[in-house]
């Protein structure tokens, strides 16, 4: 019995010994996952959410080129409404999946000699996503933001965009100015595997970009900032090949959301807008004025006529996709399910596929879709900057004079710039490639020629060529639009729409963010120069 | 006390036991005979029982020998003694044991008498420690062993919804093997589980649930949930591997004093389980247990059929119309009349006539057999229990099964005067086929069913499935509305558990007052579940057919996950008791060292090569994830009893735990508690006569808890992406901003009650009042999203729980023959939030969100669990006083929305029940009414009732309309209210838009609806055969019981839907229905016999 006891008290002791939370800081510390990961790896997931993956349901919608008819969740700026779920889908994705990402890489390599080339790819990505931000919504968070975990701060103030667009054109310069000064090679860079070149006209691209917002608000910062991008050497310093695209090449495990949206449930829900069709198609009195088929109308569009259902719309049912550029019918801007349903008149007598004795009467499963087999595969690749968007915005700045520029490069940038598009397309899909004797002829005609060196004949024409060229980076087509004024789109005539003024000229504030950052967000909206609404010019635009 | 529903057999005399009255002096046996006898005699007598009725089964043993008789149906017995001074000891369970000397004669007859020292019955309380229950300062509810083996079901707790008084049990609308929702004393913490801990043998045991918790936001619960999408299905909780044959009884202690000594994880409250470990009565004993429930299907909806399948008016193939045959699920077509038919998906043509009944059509009547067999053996020394039992349960989705095996081993043995060990072993073996896919779109049958457009023919549907690539055969343009049949025949998922648990312990009585001892747990399982979260062919994946999007596979996603769990439990106690005259003293003493670990291996994988081959290898793109997470709590504590004269009782606590989720300087914590009792039945010298029992009890105790702070939340870690992008690695981290300076959560609870038994104990009553004060919560603050992140953790909270318990039992009628017992419990919860990160009147917080639209919030000022999203905008009546509160509508005639609408909480404030029992000789029928009334509810079946035109609201402007050009009415609907000018509204919606409203403006106004409800839970009707069996017949004892559960819906204020169907186990999605599988009524019976 005395063993007994005695391992009793053994157990006892055993149980109290040696202290009550030995060993609890090794148990507290993750076994499956690290504490230190190369950031380089970490900016390729902010490069990935860079994609304008979220801009279908407002943007593309507001500059009309391609939208759903359908309300609820797919409802934006196909009514001029505002959808309190997808208007925060800039601030979430570009906060969270990009400046989140960024801010770490920053934070880590800023005193870190060996990365200082990723310390600034870093900045211009993140000055990217910062653009995209203050022109989505105005007044933003942008000096304070992303530092939730690096700073604690987490509830950021806010600032106008009349003093974040100085600060993002220095963040800029700064940046390009430090790549290649030192530092490693970033190989691990998903985007140009460490190229400093390329980073450096990424960078340019940006700035030409950020300057050319400008010409309105602030004309002698736009052109310096101009200036500088161009750095002398615009063929040196800037995207002006399709080789140097800041391009997201989107693949079966990082899919391409466009694509994701129109190959999954919402396949039968998108269509070209009648403006965008009617241009390429060169029907009199078009928002580009165009007078001839473009050759990309065939590259982009499919039209299932005399389909009936979502389901009709395959290759291989009775409705077999036309590309045909006659047959393309562009849906009529702000028609909801039930009108376009009823849009039989839009069809030709006797449509595609049926005869005039025996009309189909149309609906909106006929009307034309950008190719999902094509196009907007879930692995076709999205364009955060192009060669063919660098040359219109340089033509514009050549017409407006900036950097010393002529009507002469003018007209070789415009040029050049819708053939860089028209050679783009390919990317997409081998599907999509535009013939180079289609590109040459359409390029050499009255749409590929800058008429005379008056501006005001020029912006239109430069306009609407951004527009097409801007196709499916939503973000940047709204920014140009709203900027220049140009294509000359007719509002949304949808009756419910909530904009005062002819179109959307932002987007509201999340919910949440005025849940939980109240004080900050209604300092911001003092300095919006309106309500928070869409309606509401941001400074740039004003 | 307790609350008895099942009385029967030995039912019955543990009802005496609980009612009786108390402590009056024992009035023996009466005695009869004189005649005065030598050695070998025979004695003979008869046994009756306090109301003279002759009493069978009554054990008689000769003292100090291992001869004895049981008495027979006439409460006669004899037997033959060798000694006329022996002493004959009788005894029968809830009655006192009389030891009665011959003296020399050889009749003796007795009256037995309830064992009126029974409401000083024994209550098993925190870790395992046995109290008298006079002496408890806090309320506890013991539960009966009847109460959860005759209304079965397979989640053991599920038999007691409306039973307890303060306990709130729900049984969601999940399938068997689902998890058991069970709140004592309302939701406590702002977040996700308020799980009671379940405590078997003295040992914590996990209860882990695998609950559908889709837009459950931030709590660590819903990182258990399954991971993919599609496949929202509940795998169940910890509670399902318990068979109920082998509990010999349940206490539930509520309140904090109760649970003081569990410290940190019996926030919620404690479920106590004492498993069997030897048999009733000595030597050995068998029995067989056989328990069948027929369950079928409850159709609660009141749907309109009037207008059939199609939209804006045209059906499917409406004259002149343009075919519209993928409507499926929409009821917004022209008005049903004789002769129509209508064009289907398929192209079949079909009669255009309602289809009313789907819901019966459809499900299949389910089932639960379930067979246990136990044998026990019992001696002076000790015993032991071993049990075997099979349980399989058919669910009403056709191609859902749940089967559980279990064996159970429980043992108590006496090595010697002074040492003792005690032990059990639960194996449990389940398998859960197809668990129904609820409360979601994509492969939900509920969802579909419940919105399927009401003209379609189920028979076309399931010929119909598959399309002529073999994919998903479309018939609603909505294609997350998955074909029910399709869904039955391809979407497959198994759960897998095996499960140990037990413990070990060793008793060492050092003196007569002095007890040591050691005791070991461990409850380890391993989980294995697979599921094809998008069967290949699945329509929305891909237009038209399986073609996958990456061209050369097929499109689909399946997952395989292994878990395992285990959590070992040492714990030491030293015990002294001791009597110094009228002061008697208890000092406890221990600690304990609770090490838990769980892993997970899952591996997910999206597109095959092969089509239906659901297989890691076959899959495309893999994404495996390994999961670990430890943690550890060390804990050492006392408790101290004094007591005067048995009638006054104090008893104090204290504990300290130390936590290793928290860092060093907050890891440690100390909590006390002190509680009181005093029993003033006893305190005077004479109490009235009417008085049988009378006790006032308080309390106040203090604990605290880490369950919401995840191991490792005070770091930020790294992690890298399944796959890799242009051939490099993608790198990433959470959304949680890291908080390294946690602090456990707090609670502190005061409590008091009264118990008392009135006349004869035919009035019995028990009350308690408590407040609760739980602070430092964990609050999942949303930070602004331009930090980069969405939320961080932050003590903060606090939340006040106040509420009163009560139970009333009274005897109405009592005769020799017949008895009527009425029993009501109820409580009344209010827990209200009283801050968030600070404590200022309205701020919130979104812990959760509806499948569709609206929120679960909690909002400081008001009760927690709010119901929140847009409602109608309200006329401000500054154009007009007039119009003030007048829905506003808009150029289109669509009402006008406001967001953030508060529509109050979705937790229930009263809940209880009534019983009724009657018992007439050996009879006995009862029922339970019970209720939960005073929370709200958001409808996702009403919602889509709405938007599909189903509900019967819909009906409004269904023609009326401009006529299209196929000359078909889109009907039309003039909202009654104002414009946004404080105008009388002349702008009218065609009819489908107008009740789409719902949708396109997330407008859940129309769908809030009361959740309460009265319902006749239960009917029970037992009869024990025992005394028909003559002694020589192999068979002891035969018990037979009909039950019938959720019988009828007695009062409810939700349209269409059974206002306790839920499919969601976590807090933070509360409130929030959506589809389930229908609730169900269930006939059955039990079958008992001894051998």
């Amino acid at each position: 019995m005395k063993k007994i006891l005695s391992i009793f008290i053994m157990a006892l002791s055993f149980t109290l010994l040696p202290s009550c939370d030995d060993g609890f800081d090794d148990l507290n510390t993750s076994k499956s996952g690290a504490t230190n990961l190369d950031p380089v790896f970490i900016l390729n997931n902010a490069l990935i959410a860079s994609s304008p993956n979220q801009s279908l349901i407002y943007e593309e919608a507001i500059v009309q080129q391609w939208f759903s008819t359908n309300t609820g969740v797919l409802e934006g700026g196909n009514f001029n409404k505002v959808n309190v779920n997808t208007t925060p889908n800039n601030w979430n994705n570009f906060y969270q999946n990009v400046i989140r990402y960024t801010n770490d890489v920053i934070v880590r390599t800023k005193d870190e000699p060996t990365r200082a080339n990723l310390y600034h790819m870093a900045r211009i990505l993140q000055a990217h996503a910062f653009m995209i931000l203050t022109d989505t919504y105005g007044s933003i968070p942008y000096s304070e933001a992303g530092g939730g975990y690096t700073a604690q701060n987490f509830f950021p103030t806010y600032e106008s965009q009349e003093t974040i667009y100085p600060k993002i054109i220095d963040e800029i310069t700064q940046a390009v100015a430090g790549l290649g000064t030192g530092g490693n090679v970033e190989t691990g860079d998903a985007l140009y595997q460490g190229n400093i070149a390329k980073w450096k006209k990424f960078g340019n691209s940006l700035l030409l970009r950020a300057g050319m917002r400008l010409f309105k608000a602030d004309a002698a910062k736009a052109a310096a900032t101009v200036t500088a991008a161009i750095g002398g050497d615009a063929a040196a310093n800037l995207i002006l090949s399709n080789a140097d695209n800041v391009i997201i090449k989107h693949d079966a495990n990082f899919v391409n959301g466009h694509g994701n949206t129109v190959n999954g449930g919402e396949a039968a829900n998108f269509y070209l807008a009648e403006p965008f069709i009617n241009a390429l198609k060169g029907v009199p009195g078009n928002v580009g004025n165009t007078t001839v088929v473009d050759p990309r109308l065939t590259a982009m569009a499919i039209r299932y006529g005399g389909a009936r259902s979502g389901g009709d719309q395959t290759a291989n049912s009775f409705a077999n996709g036309s590309k045909d550029p006659a047959d393309q019918f562009g849906c009529p801007v702000g028609s909801t399910d039930g009108e376009a349903d009823l849009s039989g008149a839009l069809l030709p007598p006797g449509g595609l596929y049926g005869t005039p004795a025996a009309p189909r009467t149309g609906n909106r499963f006929c009307y034309s879709q950008l190719d999902r087999n094509r196009m907007v595969k879930r692995t076709s690749p999205l364009f955060l900057i192009t060669a063919a968007q660098t040359q219109f915005l340089l033509a514009e700045a050549a017409m407006r004079g900036y950097a010393g520029l002529t009507f002469a490069q003018a007209a070789t940038y415009f040029n050049n710039g819708i053939k860089a598009h028209m050679d783009e397309m390919a990317l997409y899909d081998p599907g999509c490639a535009i013939s180079a004797v289609n590109r040459d002829t359409y390029a050499a005609g009255p749409e590929g020629t800058l008429s005379n060196g008056s501006l005001a004949a020029a912006l239109p024409q430069i306009g609407y060529q951004y527009w097409v060229a801007s196709l499916l980076n939503g973000h940047e087509a709204w920014a140009n639009f709203r900027r220049l004024g140009y294509p000359a789109l007719a509002p949304n005539p949808n009756p419910g729409s909530q904009v005062p003024g002819a179109f959307i000229e932002r987007l509201t504030y999340p919910d949440a963010e005025k849940l939980v950052n109240t004080a900050n967000v209604a300092d911001a909206v003092a300095t919006l120069g309106g309500p928070d609404a869409l309606g509401t010019k941001v400074w740039w635009a004003k | 006390m307790g609350m008895l529903l099942l009385l029967y057999g030995q039912g019955m005399s543990q009802q005496m036991e609980l009612y009786a009255a108390i402590d009056k002096p024992i009035d023996a046996s009466t005695r009869n005979g004189e005649t005065r006898i030598s050695a070998l005699a025979d004695i003979s007598g008869t046994i009756t029982d306090e109301n003279g009725q002759p009493f069978p089964g009554v054990n008689i043993v000769v003292k100090g020998t291992s001869s004895g008789t049981t008495t027979d149906v006439n409460g006669k017995y004899s037997l033959t003694v060798n000694d006329d001074n022996a002493v004959l000891v009788m005894s029968f369970v809830g009655y006192a044991t009389q030891e009665v000397a011959l003296a020399g004669r050889t009749q003796i007859d007795v009256v037995m008498q309830p064992d009126v020292q029974s409401l000083d019955e024994v209550v098993v309380t925190a870790l395992g420690i046995e109290r008298s229950a006079k002496s408890l300062g806090y309320a506890t509810s013991k539960v009966n062993s009847d109460q959860l083996t005759i209304n079965r079901s397979p989640n053991l707790m599920n038999s007691l919804q409306g039973k307890v008084a303060g306990v709130n049990i729900s049984s969601l609308g999940t399938g068997p093997g689902g998890t058991s929702k069970i709140r004592i004393r309302g939701q406590s913490s702002i977040n996700g589980q308020n799980n009671p801990l379940i405590v078997i043998n003295g040992v914590p045991v996990d209860n882990t649930n695998f609950g559908t918790n889709p837009g459950n936001l931030g709590s660590n619960d819903g990182n258990i949930g399954t991971r993919g999408g599609g496949a929202t299905t509940d795998g169940g909780d910890g509670l399902t591997s318990i068979n109920p044959d082998d509990v010999e009884s349940m206490t539930v202690l509520k309140g904090a004093a109760a649970s003081a000594l569990y410290g940190s994880r019996a926030k919620d409250g404690v479920i106590m389980i004492t498993t069997k470990s030897k048999g009733t009565t000595k030597g050995i004993g068998i029995t067989y247990n056989m328990n069948y429930m027929n369950d079928q299907v409850l159709d609660f909806t009141d749907y309109q059929y009037e207008f059939g399948q199609g939209e804006n008016g045209v059906g499917p193939a409406s004259p002149g119309a343009p075919a519209n045959p993928v409507t499926g699920q929409w009821s917004f077509g022209p008005r049903i009349q004789p002769g129509m038919t209508q064009v289907l998906y398929n192209n079949e043509v079909v009669p255009y006539v309602a289809q009313k009944g789907i819901l019966n059509d459809f499900y299949r009547n389910g089932s639960t057999l379930t067979n246990s067999i136990s044998i026990s053996a019992t001696s002076d020394k000790g015993g032991m229990n071993v049990s075997v039992s099979n349980m399989k349960s058919d669910g009403v989705t056709p191609n859902n099964t749940y089967t559980r095996k279990t064996i159970n081993l429980g043992f108590g043995y006496d090595l010697s005067e002074k040492f003792s060990i005690k032990g059990n072993i639960n194996y449990s073996n389940e398998d859960n086929k197809n668990p129904p896919v609820v409360s979601e779109q994509d492969n939900s049958i509920p969802t579909s069913l419940l919105a399927m457009a009401n003209t379609m023919p189920l028979a076309v549907l399931e010929a119909n499935q598959f399309n002529s690539v073999g994919g998903e055969y479309s018939y609603s343009r909505f294609t997350n509305r998955t074909n029910p049949y399709w869904v039955l025949s391809r979407v497959r998922q198994n759960v897998i558990r095996d499960r140990v648990f037990g413990n070990l312990s060793l008793k060492y009585d050092i003196t007569k007052w002095l007890f040591a001892q050691v005791r070991v747990g461990q409850d380890y399982w391993s989980r294995n579940q697979d599921y094809t979260n998008s069967p290949t062919g699945k329509n929305n994946l891909n237009q038209g057919g399986i073609n996958s999007a990456t061209p050369g596979f097929v499109n689909g996603q399946y997952t395989q996950e292994a878990r395992t769990f285990r959590e070992t439990n040492v714990d030491f106690l030293i015990s002294a008791t001791k009597t110094f005259g009228d002061i008697g003293v208890n000092l406890t003493g221990g600690g304990n060292q609770m090490y838990r670990r769980s892993d997970l291996n899952s591996v997910q994988v999206t597109d095959f090569v092969v089509k239906d081959l659901y297989t890691v290898q076959n899959g495309r793109l893999k994404d495996p994830t390994y999961d670990r997470s430890e943690r550890a709590v060390n804990s050492l504590y006392g408790s101290a009893e004094i007591n005067y004269k048995q009638f006054l009782y104090l008893n104090a606590t204290v504990r300290n735990d130390w936590f290793s989720t928290l860092s060093p300087e907050n890891r440690s914590i100390v909590y006390p508690s002190v509680s009181a009792s005093y029993v003033l039945s006893e305190s005077f010298s004479a109490p009235p006569s009417w008085l049988d029992f009378a006790k006032i009890r308080a309390a106040y105790a203090e604990a605290g808890s880490d369950t919401d702070v995840p191991p490792y939340a005070d770091k930020l870690f790294y992690g890298t992406s399944a796959a890799q992008f242009g051939g490099q690695p993608v790198g990433n981290f959470g959304t949680t901003i890291p908080n390294a300076g946690l602090k456990p959560m707090r609670i502190a609870e005061t409590e008091v009650g009264l118990e008392t038994k009135m006349f004869d104990s035919r009035v019995g009553l028990d009350v308690a009042l408590y407040r609760r004060i739980t602070s430092d919560q964990i609050v999942n603050a949303q930070v602004s999203n331009a930090s980069g992140f969405v939320n961080t953790r932050i003590n903060s909270g606090e939340s006040e729980n106040k509420g009163i318990e009560v139970m009333v039992t009274l005897v109405p009628f009592r005769t020799s023959n017949f008895e009527w017992e009425f029993i009501f419990n109820g409580a009344y919860n209010e827990t209200k939030v009283l801050s968030l990160l600070t404590s200022k009147d309205g701020e919130s917080i979104t812990v959760g969100n509806h499948v569709f639209n609206g929120s679960v919030q909690q909002i400081v000022g008001k009760e927690m669990g709010q119901i929140v999203g847009n409602g109608y905008r309200r006329d401000d009546g500054t154009i007009n006083p007039e119009n003030l509160g007048k829905i506003v509508f808009g150029a289109d005639g669509l009402p006008l929305t406001t967001s953030n609408v508060v529509f109050g909480s979705a937790l229930p404030k009263w809940v209880g029940g009534f019983t009724n029992s009657f018992n007439y000789k050996d009879i006995i029928v009862s029922f339970l009414i019970d209720f939960k009334l005073g929370g709200k509810l958001l409808s996702g079946t009403n919602f889509n009732a709405y938007r599909h035109g189903l509900h019967k609201a819909s009906l409004e402007g269904r023609e009326g309309g401009t006529l299209d050009a196929g000359g078909n009415d889109p009907g039309k609907v003039t909202g009654v209210g104002v414009d946004i000018n404080s105008n009388p509204n002349t702008a009218s919606a065609r009819n489908e838009d107008y009740f789409s409203v719902v949708r396109a403006r997330a407008l859940i106004e129309p769908v809030i609806y009361d959740a309460g409800y009265w319902k006749l839970r239960q009917i029970t009707a037992g009869y024990d055969f025992t005394k028909f069996l003559s002694p020589t017949f192999p068979i002891k004892g035969l018990k037979l019981s009909f039950v019938a559960n959720n019988v009828l819906m007695l009062k409810k204020w939700a349209d269409n839907i059974d206002p306790e169907a839920f499919g969601y186990s976590s807090d933070n999605v509360v409130g929030m229905e959506s589809p389930t599988v229908p609730t169900t009524r269930s006939i059955g019976f039990n079958l008992n016999v001894k051998f």
